[in-house]
């Protein structure tokens, strides 16, 4: 029996500050073990979906639902919404100095463990849960020492991000551009670690413009997403067919 | 207030040369008042005029069931002295060749002291300098000899318990002589409810090549006054390490008079203030560049909250002949809430062509896209906020070598 494990019913969403309107009237349902691509323009409200979802304060709903597992997530804050295991790989990661990229692991991994009643891990526990993952993501010590995200290549903040994302666990990663930026060797190793925590009961939401992550990750849906909501579902195909012919079409007909 | 320094209780009525410096000091400080919100230099730190009138110098005997003799566990060795309500009450002893500590009134009595007694400062230029000198029974005589390195910090500890309002004044004279090496730390603290006024002076010889540390920490009662002046003189190669942290209290205000007297004479001035309600704390500093290929390096951090108001007041002063010298200066300012203010004042006066020099002061608040990132991990907003305001003052703690001594400074955050 499939498990709905997001379902987001007739959105609307937009910038608190000014009331300008991005998501207008989006459905979405993603059940467990499911793997959801958004593809769509430049600027059509994709990040916006993401930091909606996760609760980014900058932005309000003003329609519609979102359920996540059993939780109503518009009364959760973002902090909650990460514990129940709703993870977002960001388009741009956000860099903060004087926090040292361990440290920072060290107080998220925590945080999630006491929200859901576990043990915290001491410094031990922590550091050898993090040496064997990081040496996945071909992450240095040196690298984990520094301040997170200072500094770093493009690369390098994907990989990191892939990093929290096998070492948080959550049910439902969202990938924004998580591909954007990587060389060769590094999109195998964003695409194999996405793999190795992605089973039946996790989903995936890939928010991308190109291909070669789909290619690796083989998503069970591709969806067209412009101005604020899904204008056509598919599979694999629509995502190849846009490589070749664009959006224009569906926009167009969408008009 | 009783100011009258030709009476037979003020110590040392009988020293000629001491009675001379002190009837002077007075006089000024008759002359001038205490500062108003006109004086330029005290602009955003003025007291009320009557300001003095609560308190009282007189010593008074207190109970303090020994107390006053326990040392302090502290996370680093160092040799300990002890002020009880503006007492000196427990001196080291047993010190290393080379290493003087006498009381300020034996100091007086033979003259040593009198090289150095007000001799880093003029008269009139300082107010609550010139009552302190006018009154000052209490302090230290500290002398480091020729390259004489004292492993072990000497620890100045000041502490104020019950008794009526007191107005503390302490005169401290440190000298290092030539290649002499030191650290001194001194730390303020008190009973919850105690209600004082400390005037702190400390006058600082740092000798040709000499090296002092030094640290304060400030982390007086809620409702304590604490103003101190620092008033350093630097000789050829000589470096003065200088490190304050402000814990919030109703009125503090430290001040850092610096003169580069001689040839790659140094100076570094760090600080650190916190403050989450109503207080008051200004960081002050003066730093004259006398001489050529001299240095002064100032990084000042803090973080407000609530109504609280901060002051950073730099000036860098570089004489005409001091060419080919560096002086920087940096005040960041964390703003938390909007009732909370700070007001900063750089200055600088070049007179000299060919010098590095660089000032700067920024306020903001906690970045949001920070706080996001990490709740977006599971952190908690609050536990975010406060990883962040560690985060920004660990810029200025890192700093300091001494590990230890930083975790203990930044303790009372
Ligand atoms: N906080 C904000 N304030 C004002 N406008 C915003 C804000 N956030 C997003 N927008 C606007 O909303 C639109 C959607 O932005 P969003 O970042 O979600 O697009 P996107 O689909 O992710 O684009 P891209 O493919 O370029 O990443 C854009 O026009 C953007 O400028
Ligand atoms: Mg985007």
């Amino acid at each position: 029996m499939t498990q709905k494990l997001l379902e987001i019913k007739d959105l609307y969403a937009g910038v608190a500050e000014s009331g300008k309107e991005i998501i207008k009237g989006l459905n979405l349902t993603i059940n467990a073990g499911e793997t959801h691509a958004v593809m769509g323009p430049n600027g059509a409200g994709k990040s916006t979906l993401s930091y909606v979802l996760t609760g980014k304060p900058d932005y309000v709903v003003t329609g519609g639902s979102m359920r996540f597992a059993e939780h109503d997530l518009t009364a959760l804050k973002p902090e909650e919404r990460a514990a129940l295991g709703i993870f977002l790989s960001m388009q741009a990661p956000v860099e903060i100095p004087g926090v040292t990229t361990q440290n920072f692991l060290k107080h998220a991994i925590n945080a999630q463990r006491k929200y859901n009643n576990l043990p915290e891990l001491d410094a031990a526990e922590f550091l050898k849960l993090l040496r064997s993952a990081a040496k996945n993501f071909d992450i240095s010590s040196e690298m984990l020492k520094r301040e997170i995200n200072v500094g770093f290549s493009g690369g390098e903040k994907k990989r990191l991000e892939i990093l929290q994302l096998s070492l948080l666990q959550p049910k439902l990663a969202i990938l924004d551009e998580a591909d954007s930026g990587l060389d060769i060797d590094a999109l195998k190793i964003v695409s194999q670690g996405v793999n190795q925590w992605h089973t039946k009961e996790n989903s995936l939401l890939i928010i991308t413009h190109h291909l070669d992550l789909l290619r690796q990750i083989k998503p069970d849906f591709v969806h067209i997403y412009a101005d604020g909501k899904i204008i056509k579902t598919g599979d694999m195909a629509l995502a190849e067919e846009l490589e070749t012919s664009g959006y224009k079409n569906y926009l167009d007909a969408a008009k | 207030m009783n100011l009258n320094v030709d009476g037979e209780n003020i110590y040392g009525a009988d020293i000629p040369w001491l009675y001379a410096l002190r009837k002077k000091a007075r006089d000024a400080f008759v002359k001038n008042g205490l500062p108003t919100a006109k004086t330029e230099a005290w602009k955003y730190s003025y007291l009320p005029s009557g300001i003095l009138d609560e308190f009282t110098i007189a010593a008074e005997p207190h109970h303090c069931d020994g107390h006053c003799h326990e040392k302090e566990s502290l996370p680093f060795d160092c040799r300990q002295i002890k002020f009880c309500n503006g007492s000196l009450e427990h001196i080291a002893h047993d010190l290393p060749r080379g290493v003087m500590i006498m009381p300020l009134i034996e100091a007086v009595e033979n003259a040593e002291i009198k090289p150095y007694l007000n001799k880093s400062f003029a008269v009139g230029e300082f107010p609550f300098a010139d009552l302190n000198t006018a009154l000052a029974e209490q302090g230290l005589f500290i002398v480091i000899g020729k390259e004489t390195e004292l492993q072990e910090p000497i620890y100045i500890h000041y502490h104020q318990h019950e008794g009526a309002p007191k107005l503390n004044n302490i005169r401290n004279v440190i000298v290092l002589e030539k290649g002499a090496k030191a650290t001194i730390i001194e730390d303020f603290d008190a009973k919850e409810d105690a209600h004082y006024f400390n005037n702190i002076v400390n006058e600082i010889y740092v000798g040709t090549d000499a090296f002092l540390q030094h640290y304060t920490r400030q982390n007086e009662a809620a409702e304590a006054r604490h103003v101190a002046l620092n008033s350093v003189a630097v000789k050829a190669g000589g470096q003065y390490r200088d490190f304050v942290v402000h814990n919030e209290c109703l009125y503090a205000r430290s001040e850092s008079y610096v003169c580069l007297k001689q040839e790659n004479a140094s100076a570094e001035i760090n600080g650190a203030y916190r403050l989450q309600n109503s207080g008051h704390s200004d960081i002050t500093s003066n730093i004259r560049h006398l001489a050529p290929h001299t240095f002064s390096d100032q990084l000042v951090k803090g973080v407000l909250d609530g109504k609280a108001h901060g002051v950073f007041q730099g000036q860098i002063h570089i004489a005409p002949n001091a060419q080919q010298t560096e002086g920087r200066q940096l005040h960041r300012a964390l703003v938390l809430s909007d009732g909370a203010e700070v007001d900063c004042k750089p200055e600088l006066e070049i007179f000299a062509d060919d010098v590095k020099c660089s000032h700067g002061s920024t306020c903001g608040d906690l970045d949001a896209e920070q706080l996001f990132y990490m709740q977006s991990r599971g952190i908690a907003l609050d536990d975010a906020r406060q990883i962040l305001i560690a985060a920004y003052l660990n810029e200025v703690f890192g700093k300091i070598e001494d590990v230890a001594v930083a975790e203990w400074l930044k303790s009372i955050f």
